[in-house]
């Protein structure tokens, strides 16, 4: 009962359905090896993002993309340098500062004009820093930035002086963007206002429009004070997917990418024209122990082990865990390992003590140190708390991230050798936050990324980061620790001028903090980026030395490209290829794993093809 | 997520109308409809209900979440609560929800400080142009081959065609999707990774085959992933109708082969794919979720996977309750057409 005609209708119908999708394929303009640097005759930089944006108001905004877009879009007064992250001149070419920290002037370049023409004075920066302090809906981005401003004043349009509620060492001017009192002061509700076309800014470039969900186009100011840069433009282009973003970077539609994965940070090593990046990173891992959680009164919270309150406890959970071994195992060599957690990308701060004060891998001695504490082992081996209880801690691993599980699976083998019986409860971020926030922990993997002044992490360290009420409200602490002697240091470092005097304080408080272990630093992170060589150069990376592309606090590396000229590129491949033997010959960059995965894809689907098609010879099974 | 629908709803697409067949014989089309919009509305306000609590009984404090790693003090916590509102009990956010409701809001989105209604009118032109193509491509494809391959059942075409299509069918919608990149935006480079456009400002025709180039990728997985269903269905009740008397009659009459398939059995056997077609459109509709996350398609699906970071529980709420009622409405038609199309379930 055949139709006699479908052999001839097939191939046409397949034959149109191919031509349609090839001649969709074929149209120019798209997805070129040509690189969209070259779009229409300009250089444009083109940088996959991933994360979310909410709105590009400096004063609302909270998300990482839009808060780094921003740092293109507005000159602070004081900017980071790329070197290490120490205050440099930005809208203020110099600042003095009274001697009891409380007054700081700075004396603003003259001369210097918003992207629109109009001059840039200090009535920009005074009317900024007044609307945070001021009006509560223009301080939710960074009202704790001028929590410590008591008033800001603009005696003379080149200067501007800000007296201070307390003495601080801190700079006041880094981080805040400072926006144009012509364009901000006429909108009814600043705070509403979304900010996200034609914008008049300050820095190298300025955001042109915005396409919800796929684009950010910014143009180049000509009027930046460092100079107008040398890119056309910068195009940010949203890819929910990291995946895609690669390959997007290997066709040559995206320039540049952070936050790869180290499978794909690896794939993308032997492409051609691609560059990869493994940029020291600002973020410390870690093992987060609940110490004995109270409030600011000193009334216990949550439901913490007692145990845990026991430093000897705390330091023998770090001495059990073979810290370089798991970093290998996790990061694959992308990372440093960490002694506190301040990172090595800002070695002012970063805590770097005699080796032998650092405690290594060493469960004998962990075990003789839990021994001598009056830590007696059960009869199953595990030892027992001072209750006669067996130590049984929990730790709550994110399901949304896949490194939790796999360090837990490492972990609870290398406690259970001391005696501590580890119960692992995974969960998803929403509900490990509520159980962090009420104190409902034993352990829990920790992470921050840091800015280049410690001042605000080590604050979160200090007695009065602790929750008013029991149930966590009122509280920013990073692990509920609190020790007054490190509380002294704090305020000490907030106030010390001398920048020498400071770093020493700030050691000493890392030093206490690494003794009491309140938590357990493992690494510090390398950000993993790519970019595409062969289009673009000159991106400056931050600190200057072994540091990242993406994810800055600066406008660097955006500021510093250009388009790569024939010798960029030359330098480029010599120096991701020394030998000049790979790289060169994969035509396209698919990797050998790609093509495994295709050839497994093809025999499932035959195979499983040829399995169904012999089960179903019998035509009447159909009929039931 | 479509995928899953099949088995229930491809039952479903029919008993429950002929209970109703049996049941209600006599009852006018106006009484009939009249059951089908209520039962739809009192599915509309449970869902409504619903959505409001689903999302605020999971754990999680979304300020904290949000704002999570940055340099927030106390005070900035508290006052982003009250911004947000989450200050209040929940029963009071409920009745807010509830007295906005009638004016079509939806809330304001925790993280875009937008209406969600406007949020989702932004996204769902790209949806329904990326579902309606890759529904109607499906559905053409589907019928098709399953007309063909029922009517050669057993034959080599039946075979392959049929398990193909098992296989796509079964085959997670994300890893398709990434395979597809793989070879044809990465190393094939002839088609665009991901994208509604590539955003050199083309207009007209240009922008037109831009934006087709960017279809192209992710038609072509949610097709593949879901023709099956279509397919299945035809060849079933195709199948059905194959030793049906009426056939004998009409090759008695000496009509050609293909003519007594394209002009008697295939009309008689479309009539359960209607409604199983309606069916799935909803369930399509809100299967976009993976393949725009994959293609980076900035839709409805697109917003919904982002709101799941905040989370944007008023976001979150009202995708939900949109796909809900996009699905509760192709039901609904379903419903209708059916009865319409159909003289056997009229009244008699």
């Amino acid at each position: 009962m055949r139709s006699p005609a479908h052999r001839g209708v097939r191939p046409i119908a397949a034959t149109a359905t191919a031509s349609a999708v090839l001649a969709l394929a074929g149209v120019p303009a798209l997805a070129s090896t040509a690189s969209a640097v070259d779009e229409g005759g300009k250089h444009i930089l083109k940088v996959a993002y991933s994360s979310t944006i909410d709105t590009f108001n400096p004063f609302v905004s909270i998300y990482l993309t839009p808060t780094g877009i921003n740092r293109m879009v507005y000159e602070n007064l004081v900017q980071y340098s790329a070197k290490d992250g120490s205050p440099i001149p930005g809208l203020a070419e110099s600042w003095d500062t009274s001697k009891d920290g409380k007054t700081w002037t700075f004396h603003i370049r003259p001369g210097m004009k918003w992207s629109d023409g109009q001059p840039i004075t200090s009535a920009d920066p005074q009317w900024t820093y007044t609307q945070m302090m001021t009006n509560e809906a223009m301080s939710q981005a960074n009202g704790s930035l001028v929590t410590n401003f008591a008033k800001v004043s603009a005696p003379d349009p080149d200067t501007l002086v800000i007296t201070m509620k307390e003495g601080t060492a801190v700079n006041p001017g880094i981080e805040i963007p400072v926006v144009p009192k012509h364009v901000w002061s006429k909108l009814k509700n600043p705070a509403k206002f979304d900010n996200s076309k034609d914008v008049v800014g300050s820095g190298p470039y300025v955001l042109e429009s915005y396409k919800p969900s796929q684009q950010v186009v910014l143009k180049p100011n000509p009027n930046f004070w460092r100079g107008k840069p040398k890119m056309d433009g910068v195009t940010y282009v949203n890819f929910k997917n990291g995946d895609a973003a690669v390959q997007g970077l290997k066709a040559g539609t995206i320039d540049l990418i952070g936050g790869l994965e180290v499978p794909q940070f690896d794939a993308l090593k032997d492409a051609k024209g691609v560059t990869v990046n493994s940029g020291s990173g600002r973020r410390f891992t870690g093992l987060g122990l609940n110490p004995g959680a109270t409030t600011k009164d000193g009334t216990p919270m949550g439901d913490g082990n007692p145990v845990l309150k026991d430093p000897v406890v705390r330091r023998a959970i770090r001495q059990a865990i073979n810290i370089p071994a798991l970093m290998d195992k996790m990061l694959q060599g992308h990372g440093t390992l960490a002694t506190s957690f301040v990172p090595a990308v800002f070695p002012q701060w970063h805590w770097h003590p005699d080796k032998s004060k650092l405690a290594t891998y060493e469960p004998d001695a962990a075990n003789a140190a839990l021994d001598q504490a009056g830590y007696k082992k059960g009869p199953d081996g595990i030892r027992l708390g001072k209750d006669g209880k067996p130590i049984v801690l929990r730790l709550l691993g994110d399901n949304s991230d896949s490194t939790d599980k796999q360090m837990a699976d490492y972990i609870m083998p290398w406690l259970k050798k001391i005696g501590i019986k580890v119960d692992l409860q995974m969960s998803d971020g929403d509900a490990i936050s509520v159980d962090l926030q009420k104190a409902n922990y034993d352990m829990y993997f920790t992470g921050w990324s840091l800015g280049s002044d410690p001042d605000f992490q080590l604050g979160i360290n200090t007695c009065s980061a602790l929750p008013v009420k029991p149930n966590g409200e009122g509280g920013t602490s990073m692990d509920f620790w609190c020790d007054k002697k490190f509380d002294k240091l704090y305020e000490e470092q907030h106030a010390e001028l001398d920048q020498g005097k400071r770093e020493q304080i700030v050691q000493k408080m890392l030093a206490m903090h690494y003794n009491a272990a309140p938590s357990i630093d493992f690494w510090y992170g390398d950000s993993l980026e790519a970019y595409r060589s062969d289009h673009v150069a000159g991106m400056i990376k931050m600190p200057k030395k072994g540091g990242m592309l993406t994810g800055q606090s600066g406008y660097w590396a955006v500021w510093g490209a250009h388009p790569a000229n024939a010798q960029d590129v030359k330098k480029a491949e010599s120096a991701s290829n020394p030998t000049g033997s790979a790289g060169n010959d994969d035509g396209g960059g698919m990797g050998g794993g790609a093509w495994a995965g295709i050839i497994a894809a093809a025999v499932v689907v035959l195979g499983g093809g040829g399995f169904l098609a012999s089960k179903k010879k019998k035509p009447a099974d159909d009929r039931e | 997520m479509s995928n899953t629908l099949i088995d229930s709803d491809a039952v479903d697409a029919v008993e429950p109308l002929e209970g109703d067949r049996d049941a209600r014989v006599g009852s006018s089309f106006g009484q009939f409809a009249a059951r089908k919009v209520g039962g739809a509305v009192v599915s509309m306000v449970m869902v409504v209900l619903l959505g409001f609590f689903a999302f605020r009984i999971l754990p999680g404090d979304p300020v904290r979440t949000m704002t999570r790693g940055r340099v927030m003090s106390a005070e900035q916590l508290a006052a982003m609560k009250h911004q947000l509102g989450l200050d209040k009990s929940v029963l009071q956010q409920f009745w807010i929800y509830l007295k906005d409701l009638p004016q079509g809001k939806l809330g304001t989105s925790y993280v875009y400080k937008r209406p969600v209604s406007d949020l989702i009118m932004d996204h769902l032109g790209p949806t329904l142009l990326l579902t309606s193509i890759a529904a109607f491509v499906a559905i053409v494809l589907g019928l098709w081959v399953g007309q063909k391959a029922a009517w050669a059942r057993g034959s080599w075409f039946d075979r392959t065609h049929t398990a193909t299509a098992l296989i796509l069918w079964s085959v997670p919608t994300f890893w398709l999707g990434l395979i597809l990149l793989l070879v044809f935006a990465g190393w094939l480079q002839i088609l665009p990774p991901g994208g509604y456009d590539s955003g050199d400002g083309s207009t007209g025709l240009a922008h037109v085959l831009d934006v087709a180039q960017h279809l192209v990728l992710p038609v072509i997985t949610m097709v593949a992933v879901t023709y099956a269903q279509y397919l299945l269905v035809m060849r079933a009740s195709l199948i059905e109708e194959m030793d049906a008397p009426y056939l004998v009659t009409a090759r008695a009459k000496g009509l050609r082969e293909d003519l007594v398939r394209r002009r008697h059995a295939v009309p008689n056997a479309l009539l359960p794919t209607v409604t199983l077609v309606f069916l799935h459109l909803g369930g399509l509709i809100a299967g976009a979720v993976t393949t725009e996350t994959v293609f980076s398609w900035p839709g409805l699906g697109w917003l919904t996977y982002s709101a799941l970071d905040g989370p944007d529980l008023p976001l979150l709420q009202g995708t939900f309750v949109v796909f809900s009622a996009i699905v509760i409405l192709m039901n609904l038609i379903a419903d209708l057409i059916y009865r319409f199309l159909d003289p056997r379930v009229r009244a008699l």
